[in-house]
């Protein structure tokens, strides 16, 4: 079944994918202010909406793991939460590479950027924690309060950035994205590529949830095969 | 209710005693705006408010992350926070007990740290100082808050010492945002309206974290 | 309140990483008698009052006190408990005295201050009720866990070596203490690393062989009383 589900859903990516790629470059119009590096924001707008998915998931996944304690939903966090690490890092990365030409400076203190940059710090700490420490119950559980606690804690750094931009002096008013959709082409190459990012986003997902379920039954079955050596043992 | 008296008075019972705490939070700050008036340097006459505020918020976030967590860290000794586990007493008490505890050494020490700040950066005892406090209070609080929901967690993984910081300081970030301003503005002789709308954030920022730590503390606390 | 046994452990699995250290413990204890386990170093002894304790979760299988699961304890039965472990569960910046008050204080001990002098007294250190535990040798430091875990008056004991570091007489005050707590109706677990010759106790004797329970006859030959067999007596 898994087998299927993979085959089934790393297709769609692929042929959504390269329909993506093939819009992005050839089919729609270069953007007239911009010119072409405008067309990264099709990468971009569809890596910002994957990377704040995967952290809202990795909140859901952690609620659901202290109410039911199934260890399913630790491994779906954090699954969930490496991945939208990875997205995260290229909405900051093709963030860059665009403001570079556009606003000339390769980062500036944008209520977008900044909140993208504390977003990706807040999973970077809950990130540390997994990889520093052993995988326990007890850890699963720091894990699923740390996610709870980040994606509660969004919403208001997205206030807190706003207000503090907004009185500040404004040295760039430009708001990234949102103009030049004029064009229906335009508009259809971000549907796709929105579409494509969010199948390549749960295959991804699948497979790497798949590697930690194994990983959970690896050690399970070590478990098991010491217990029964031991049992062998008694006699 | 009992349980919450024991434990805090047990508390301040050794922060007089021991004095880790709090000696260790004062000394930091001041050796934060020592460095802050090097690095800044704002001895040239200039009055700048919102160089001290920030001065004074990083002193706040430092020492905190260092100061305040030791309240719960306090209880490795002996493995005394198994038996507070093993024992009638109940987990939201512990929060509020340490909460509490945490909060008081936070306010002492920021206390003491709003001084050397007027001392080091040249501003004036004066009303301004009064409007301030209200947003040092709510920061400190804030920051008690997630560093005994974070001291919980880091207390108890290794190399936790070093988690503590990647964890707190950003979540933190709304409140420094907010406390920054609206001290700098407070200092500067600005109407309570100006800094009204970050005290609002601040309010924001530690509802949200004071009852996300009396919710959550329980899953952290429990057995291993 | 439940006529459950105070103490029982069923089918406990425990492993750390792939190697098990316990691998199906049975052990009922009921009110009035005590379950002695020996066993060699890293038998699993700790792990298994930890259990029981509550402080660790096992992997399978349930420890419970008055019949509900230790873990998840509410405070009134926690307050029936008295506990012992390798560590003292002692502030070493207070007093004996100042210890001994913060705990009844947990435990809602009536007439604490009383109950503190008379329990002092009985530990052999009512000279040092005012020294900080600070600058305590082990020995007293053992003598004063004893007080701590049973001034509440506990109807469960789960005592991890509480001979440990005692001197002969101490070893003597001791186990007049866990005479008496028996005597009172207490069910008591208590772990040593070999079969104690204490005149006037008598404990059912078990051992703890690979990770499982091994009930042994006394030495006198008599068969153990008071706890139930677990689930494979020794041949």
């Amino acid at each position: 079944m898994n087998k299927i589900a993979n085959l089934w859903l790393g297709g769609l990516t692929g042929v959504l994918m390269t329909a993506a790629i093939y819009m992005t470059f050839v089919y729609v119009p270069t953007e007239a202010d911009q010119g072409i590096v405008q067309r990264i924001f099709y990468f971009h707008v569809p890596c910002a909406w994957v990377a704040f998915g995967a952290f809202g998931l990795v909140a859901i996944a952690g609620i659901f793991y202290l109410w039911l304690g199934q260890p399913v939903w630790d491994d779906l966090g954090y699954a969930a939460a490496e991945i939208g690490m990875v997205f995260c890092t290229l909405v900051l990365v093709t963030g860059s590479i665009w403001a570079k030409p556009i606003w000339s400076t390769w980062w500036t203190w944008d209520s977008r950027l900044t909140t993208t940059l504390i977003l990706w710090l807040l999973y970077g700490g809950y990130l540390m924690l997994r990889a520093m420490a052993d995988d326990t119950p007890q850890v699963a559980r720091f894990a699923a309060v740390i996610g709870i606690v980040a994606a509660a804690d969004v919403p208001v750094v997205i206030v807190s950035v706003r207000l503090w931009r907004t009185i500040h002096p404004a040295v760039l008013v430009t708001r990234q994205g949102g103009h030049g959709l004029e064009d229906p082409r335009m508009v259809a190459t971000l549907l796709v590529a929105l579409a494509a990012f969010t199948a390549l986003f749960l295959w991804l997902l699948m497979l790497r949830f798949a590697t930690l379920r194994m990983r959970a039954r690896l050690g399970a079955i070590a478990r098991g095969l010491n217990l029964a050596q031991a049992a062998a043992g008694d006699l | 209710m009992a349980g919450f008296a024991a434990v805090l008075r047990k508390d301040l019972r050794l922060e007089l005693r021991g004095g880790e705490s709090l000696v260790a939070l004062v000394a930091l700050s001041l050796l934060i705006l020592v460095v802050m008036v090097f690095a800044l340097d704002p001895a040239g006459g200039v009055r700048d408010a919102a160089t001290a505020a920030g001065a004074l918020w990083v002193a706040l976030i430092l020492a905190g992350v260092i100061g305040s967590s030791r309240v719960l860290l306090a209880e490795r000794d002996n493995g005394c926070i198994r038996a507070l586990i093993a024992s009638p007493l109940d987990r939201g008490a512990l929060y509020w007990a340490k909460l509490t505890a945490a909060f008081i050494f936070m306010a002492i020490a920021e206390a003491a740290a709003i001084v050397l700040m007027v001392l080091f950066f040249n501003l004036d005892f004066d009303w301004r100082l009064m409007r301030m406090a209200p947003v040092i209070a709510l920061g400190a609080l804030g920051f008690a808050a997630l560093a005994t929901l974070l001291a919980a967690i880091t207390g108890r993984v290794r190399a936790g010492d070093m988690l503590l910081p990647l964890l707190a300081i950003p979540l933190f970030v709304p409140a420094l945002i907010a406390g920054v301003k609206a001290s700098g503005a407070a200092l500067a002789g600005a109407p309570f309206a100006a800094i009204a709308q970050w005290l609002k954030i601040l309010v924001a920022f530690d509802v949200l974290f004071v009852s996300a730590g009396s919710l959550l503390f329980e899953y952290v606390i429990g057995e291993e | 309140m439940t006529d459950a046994a105070p103490i029982a452990a069923r089918g406990l699995f425990k492993s750390f990483g792939a190697a098990p250290v316990l691998r199906g413990v049975d052990l009922t204890v009921a009110a009035g008698f005590a379950a002695l386990i020996i066993g060699r170093n890293g038998a699993g002894k700790s792990t298994l009052l930890r259990i029981l304790a509550g402080l660790w979760s096992p992997d399978d299988g349930a420890a419970l006190l008055f019949g509900e699961p230790s873990a998840a304890l509410p405070p009134a039965a926690r307050r029936r408990v008295g506990l012992v472990t390798h560590q003292s569960f002692l502030y070493p910046n207070l007093t004996a005295r100042e210890n001994l008050e913060f705990f009844c204080a947990l435990y809602g001990v009536a007439g604490a201050p009383e109950q503190i002098a008379r329990w002092l007294e009985r530990v052999g250190l009512a000279v040092a009720a005012d020294d900080r535990v600070r600058g305590f040798s082990r020995g007293m430091e053992q003598r004063l866990t004893l007080a701590r875990a049973l001034i509440h008056r506990p109807a469960a004991l789960l005592m991890d070596e509480p001979f440990a570091a005692l001197d002969a007489e101490g070893v003597a005050m001791a186990a007049a203490l866990i005479g008496e707590a028996l005597a009172g109706g207490c069910a008591i677990v208590l772990t040593a690393h070999q079969p104690l010759a204490i005149a006037k106790l008598e404990f059912a004797l078990y051992e703890i062989v690979r990770g499982r329970l091994v009930a042994r006859p006394a030495d006198g030959g008599a068969e153990p009383r008071g706890a139930i067999d677990p689930r494979q007596p020794a041949a």
